[in-house]
C-alpha cells in the first residue's frame, strides 16, 4: 500500500491503526516517507516510539524489523552471520573429489549458508520493510558509527558474496531514551522528533483508542492520576504505556472507579519502583481525590 | 537582527520570497547558536514539498524536524520561529502568501514563551549569597610557582605515587580475537585451518574468538583554584604520576576557565612537567567556576571521543560561584557521556556519612557514581583500588 501524501491523511491513517500522531509527529512522519530519511525519536519512556514503527507497519501492510540495540552488541547480531553448523555438516557431506571443486567451495559461502540479521533483511527488503531500531542509546558508540555508515547508503559489502544495496530505501526509526548522549554525526543523518507526555485530554484520548471497552470516566479519572504521578518527583515517572495498564488492570479487575483501595491493589501497573511505590502511596489519596 | 534578504549571495539574486524566507530564518536560528550546516537547509527544502508551503504549522514542524536535532535547542528554535514568523514587525511577515487560517492556528497552538525573560537572563551579575566555605570570587590571573613544595615532601609523595597504577575499567570492543578457552563464538577460520592441517579430517578441536577489551578513557579534571590551594599541588603530582603509568590519562584542570594541561604533565621530569603546567593555567588560586568549566569541557572535549565512556575523575570541594543551574546541567550531560563520574571532595576527610554542604557538591551529587575523599594519600589509593571495579 502506497504511503500517503498529506499530514492530515497519514494522522487519520495511523488514527485508523490505532495511534493518535499530534501534528508534529504525523508531520515528521510524512516527511521522513517522502525523503526516506530516517527518523530518530527521542523522549520519556513509554510515550509511544516504539509504538509509531509497530503501527506504520502494520497500517500499510510493511514488515516490521526490529532492531533491538543493547550493550555489547556487535556487527554479525545486527548484520549478518555464516551459518557455521550447516558449513560443517556440508563439508562433512562433500566427498574427497568434491570437496577440490571449486565450485562446491563457493557454494559453502552463498546466500544458503548466510544467516540474515535485521540490518541485511531490512535492506534486502527495501520498501517492502519498515526497520526499528531500537534503544540505540544502549549500543557502543562504535556500534553507532558503523549504523551511520549503513543508514547513510543502504548497502552492506559481506566479504565473500559482494556488495548488497537496497534498490529502495526503508523507512527507518530509531529511537532513544537519552541514556546516553548520541554523536551529531547521527543526529545529522535523521530527521528529529522530541514525543514527550501528552495533555491530559489527548491521554485519554489515547488510553480510549486502545482500550475501547473502558469506561470513559474512568479513563478520565485514571488519567488524572498518572498526569499528578508525574508531577511527584519519581525515579521512574509512568508514561502512557503504563496508563493504559492500569487501566486495563482496572478493567480485568472489574473495577469501575478509581477508589484508594482500586487504586492500591493496582499501583503495580504504573509504579516500577520501590522508592516510588512508598512515595506514591504516602501521598495516594491526594493522588486520586478529586479525579 | 540580520535583514533577511541581505545574509547570502545566492538569496540577493533573483531567488523567490520562500527561499530567501527560510534561508534567512536559518540564518536567524544560526544566529541564535544552533548548528546548521547548508545540508540540514536543504533537506529543509527538499521537506517542504510534499508539504503545504502556506501552512504555517507545516513551516514549523519540517523545520523542527530537519534544523533541530536535540530536545535542548527546541526552546531556542521555538523563541526565533515566534520572532520571526510571528511577531508584529517579523521579517517574514508580508513575504510569504501564507494561510491566515494556519497562521491563526499556529499562533495558537504553539506553545512558546513570548517575550518573557530567560530563567537564566540578568542573574548572572547579581551578588549571589555565598553558602558554605568562602569561595573567592576574584578571576585572579597570575602565576603560581609549583616548585615552591618542599623538595622533601614532593620527592616522598612521588616515590609513592609513581608506584600507584591507576586502571580504569575495561569495556568490550567489537573486534574478536582467538582465545584458548571457551570463547562466545566458534571460530570456523581456525578449526578449517586445524582440519586441512590434518588433510580434511574433521578437528578434534574447536576454535573460539572472544570480544577483545580496551580500557576506558580516564579523564582528571583538577580544581586549582583559590580554596582547593591546599590540595591542588598534591593532586596534580597525583596526575603527573598517573600520566605515566596509565595509558589514556587525559589531565585538565580549572579556577575560571578549563585548561588543557595532558601534553603539559607529559614531560618526564615532574618538575619540568609542573613548571610547565603552571606555564599555561593562567587562573591558578582564583576563584571557582565549576559549572562553567565542565560545560566547557562537555562541549569542547568531551564530545568527542575522548570522554564518551571514560571514568571521569572530577577533584574539587565543590564551592561554586557560578550558576548552580549550569553546574547541574553539566553534571547531566557529563554523566550521560561518560561511563562513570568519580568526584574527590577532599573536605569530605575520613568521614563515611559525609553529607555534602556546599551547594555545588548539592547540585552535582545525584550525578556522582563514587564520592572519595582525596585529601591524602590513602585516599588516593582507594580510588586506584576503586577504579578497576567501576564497570
Amino acid at each position: 500500500m502506497e504511503y500517503p501524501g498529506t499530514v492530515a491523511e497519514l494522522t487519520e491513517r495511523l488514527r485508523a491503526g490505532g495511534y493518535l500522531a499530534d501534528r508534529g509527529l504525523a508531520t515528521t512522519m510524512l516527511m521522513a516517507l517522502a525523503l526516506r530519511r530516517p527518523v530518530l525519536l527521542e523522549g520519556e519512556v513509554g510515550v509511544g516510539k516504539t509504538e509509531v514503527a509497530k503501527t506504520l507497519a502494520a497500517v500499510f501492510g510493511r514488515k516490521l524489523i526490529r532492531l533491538q540495540c543493547y550493550e555489547g552488541i556487535s556487527t554479525s547480531q545486527a548484520l549478518y552471520e555464516w551459518d557455521y553448523a550447516r558449513q560443517m555438516l556440508q563439508i562433512r557431506a562433500l566427498s574427497q573429489g568434491e570437496a577440490t571443486d571449486e565450485q562446491s567451495v563457493d557454494k559453502l559461502f552463498g546466500p544458503k549458508f548466510l544467516l540474515e540479521r535485521p540490518l541485511l533483511e531490512a535492506i534486502r527488503s527495501g520498501d517492502r520493510a519498515v526497520l526499528l531500531i531500537d534503544e540505540i542509546d544502549r549500543a557502543d558508540d562504535e556500534f553507532e558509527a558503523f549504523l551511520l555508515e549503513v543508514l547513510s547508503d543502504f548497502q552492506i559489502s559481506i566479504p565473500e558474496l559482494g556488495t548488497i544495496r537496497a534498490d529502495s530505501a526503508p523507512v527507518v526509526i530509531l529511537t532513544s531514551n537519552r541514556t546516553r548522549e548520541l554523536h551529531d554525526a547521527l543526529r545529522r543523518r535523521c530527521l528529529y522528533h522530541w514525543i514527550g507526555y501528552p495533555t491530559a485530554a489527548r491521554e485519554a484520548e489515547i488510553v480510549a483508542i486502545r482500550e475501547p471497552g473502558a469506561a470513559m470516566q474512568l479513563i478520565g479519572k485514571v488519567v488524572t492520576a498518572a498526569q499528578r504521578l508525574r508531577e511527584l518527583d519519581l525515579v521512574k515517572p509512568p508514561g502512557v504505556a503504563e496508563t493504559i495498564d492500569w487501566v486495563r488492570t482496572l478493567g480485568v479487575l472489574g473495577q469501575t472507579e478509581l477508589t484508594a483501595d482500586a487504586a492500591s491493589d493496582t499501583l503495580g501497573a504504573v509504579i516500577k519502583d520501590r522508592d516510588d511505590l512508598d512515595l506514591v502511596r504516602e501521598n495516594l489519596a491526594e493522588i486520586i481525590s478529586g479525579a | 537582527m540580520p535583514d533577511a534578504s541581505v545574509p547570502d549571495a545566492g538569496v540577493r539574486h533573483g531567488a523567490d520570497p520562500f527561499t530567501s524566507v527560510l534561508v534567512g530564518f536559518a540564518h536567524e536560528l544560526r544566529a541564535a547558536g544552533l548548528m546548521i550546516g547548508t545540508g540540514d537547509v536543504l533537506t529543509y527544502f527538499a521537506a517542504m514539498t510534499p508539504l503545504d508551503p502556506t501552512d504555517l504549522l507545516d513551516l514549523y514542524w519540517a523545520g523542527r524536524a530537519t534544523l533541530v536535532s536535540r530536545h535542548e535547542d527546541g526552546r531556542v528554535y521555538d523563541q526565533v520561529f515566534r520572532r520571526y514568523f510571528l511577531d508584529e514587525d517579523a521579517p517574514a511577515a508580508g513575504q510569504l502568501p501564507l494561510d491566515p487560517e494556519s497562521v491563526a492556528e499556529a499562533e495558537a497552538s504553539l506553545v512558546m514563551p513570548g517575550t518573557e525573560p530567560g530563567p537564566d537572563d540578568d542573574t548572572e551579575d547579581q551578588e549571589r549569597p555565598v553558602l558554605g566555605w568562602m569561595a573567592s570570587g576574584v578571576d585572579a590571573l597570575k602565576h603560581r610557582s609549583f616548585t615552591a613544595c618542599t623538595p622533601d615532601e614532593l620527592a616522598a609523595l612521588r616515590r609513592i605515587m609513581t608506584r600507584m597504577r591507576l586502571t580504569p575499567p575495561r569495556r568490550r570492543t567489537r573486534r574478536t580475537r582467538l582465545t584458548t578457552g571457551r570463547g562466545t563464538e566458534p571460530d570456523l577460520r581456525a578449526t578449517i585451518r586445524e582440519s586441512m592441517r590434518m588433510h580434511g579430517e574433521p578437528p578434534k578441536q574447536l576454535f573460539f574468538r572472544q570480544r577483545k577489551t580496551k580500557l576506558r578513557p580516564l579523564i582528571l579534571i583538577l580544581d586549582v583554584s583559590g580554596s582547593m590551594a591546599d590540595y591542588s599541588r598534591h593532586l596534580l603530582q597525583f596526575a603527573h604520576a598517573a600520566r605515566h603509568t596509565s595509558a589514556r590519562v587525559e589531565v585538565f584542570c580549572f579556577g575560571t576557565r578549563l585548561t588543557r594541561i595532558t601534553r603539559e604533565l607529559g614531560r618526564k621530569r615532574i618538575d619540568a612537567a609542573l613548571e610547565e603546567a603552571a606555564r599555561t593555567v593562567v587562573d591558578w588560586d582564583g576563584g571557582t567556576r565549576i559549572g562553567q568549566s565542565l560545560d566547557t569541557f562537555v562541549r569542547t572535549w568531551g564530545r568527542g571521543s575522548l570522554g564518551r565512556g571514560g571514568v571521569v575523575v572530577i577533584c574539587s570541594d565543590g564551592l561554586d560561584r557560578g550558576d548552580p543551574e549550569v553546574l547541574a546541567k553539566a553534571m547531566e550531560r557529563l554523566g550521560r557521556l561518560c561511563h562513570r563520574i568519580v568526584w574527590l571532595n577532599p573536605h569530605k576527610g575520613d568521614n563515611r556519612d559525609f553529607r555534602p554542604s556546599t551547594l555545588g557538591m548539592m547540585v552535582a551529587a545525584p550525578h556522582i557514581d563514587l564520592l572519595l575523599s582525596g585529601h591524602d594519600l590513602a585516599s588516593l589509593e582507594e580510588l586506584a583500588a576503586a577504579l578497576p571495579v567501576l564497570g
